[in-house]
């Protein structure tokens, strides 16, 4: 598969990348995520994960701790999510309770950069990824 | 349903709201260019309330994200 490149806002505060899930109906869903190489882990707010069908509804006792965006509380597979432009199958993710001021569904962590030789142009607003 | 309608259109008729939206043509950055907003609000849980949309959607936040970094690593033990 050639490199893909795909372009973001240079001028944003963060790195957003739109990615693409499809849920167990067979529906796409377009969604906005953050670049996020301080997270080991891919997250997803469980509120999506909810509406599009992946879990029954999101838990109900968690609770962000104060200081924390976040709290993330159980692991599960998305059969198909495109990032990046790279088709993947089986992803495992976090469900996640995100602080709704974030804006974005998603934490895209290293576990998915380090499927692919990724190249960072912040001049240019442009991320490579290739696979090895 | 909603007309369909522009981001920039969007952005200033729901300012700092959750948009769920249908109908959706994206640009080469994957943002939307226009689309038919089918849901807003200010609250996360409404947008996102079940039942499901039985089509393909688009969410997106009409803000600026406050996203800095302050996030937890400890998971909680959880089945689905």
């Amino acid at each position: 598969m050639p490199p893909m490149i795909t372009p973001f806002d240079p001028k944003r505060h963060h790195i957003h990348i739109r990615f693409f899930v499809t849920d167990p109906r067979g529906r796409h869903h377009a969604l906005d995520g953050v670049l996020d190489t301080g997270a080991p882990r891919t997250e997803f707010s469980d509120k999506f994960l909810a509406f599009a069908g992946f879990i029954r509804e999101p838990a109900k006792n968690i609770a962000i701790k104060p200081g924390l965006q976040t709290q993330k509380y159980g692991k599960l597979l998305i059969p198909i999510l495109e990032i990046c432009g790279h088709a993947i199958s089986d992803f495992e993710i976090f469900a996640s309770r995100f602080d709704e001021s974030w804006g974005v569904d998603a934490l895209i962590g290293l576990d998915f950069f380090k499927k692919f030789r990724v190249t960072i142009d912040t001049q240019a607003g442009q991320i490579r990824t290739e696979p090895f | 349903m909603g007309q369909n309608m522009t981001w920039e259109e969007m952005k200033k008729m729901f300012p700092n709201e959750w948009l769920l939206v249908v109908d959706y043509e994206l640009d080469a950055l994957g943002d939307i260019k226009t689309g038919t907003v089918l849901r807003h609000s200010k609250s996360k849980d409404v947008v996102y309330a079940l039942p499901a949309v039985n089509q393909d959607t688009a969410f997106r936040y009409t803000g600026e994200s406050t996203f800095a970094g302050l996030r937890s690593h400890a998971t909680h033990d959880h089945t689905f």
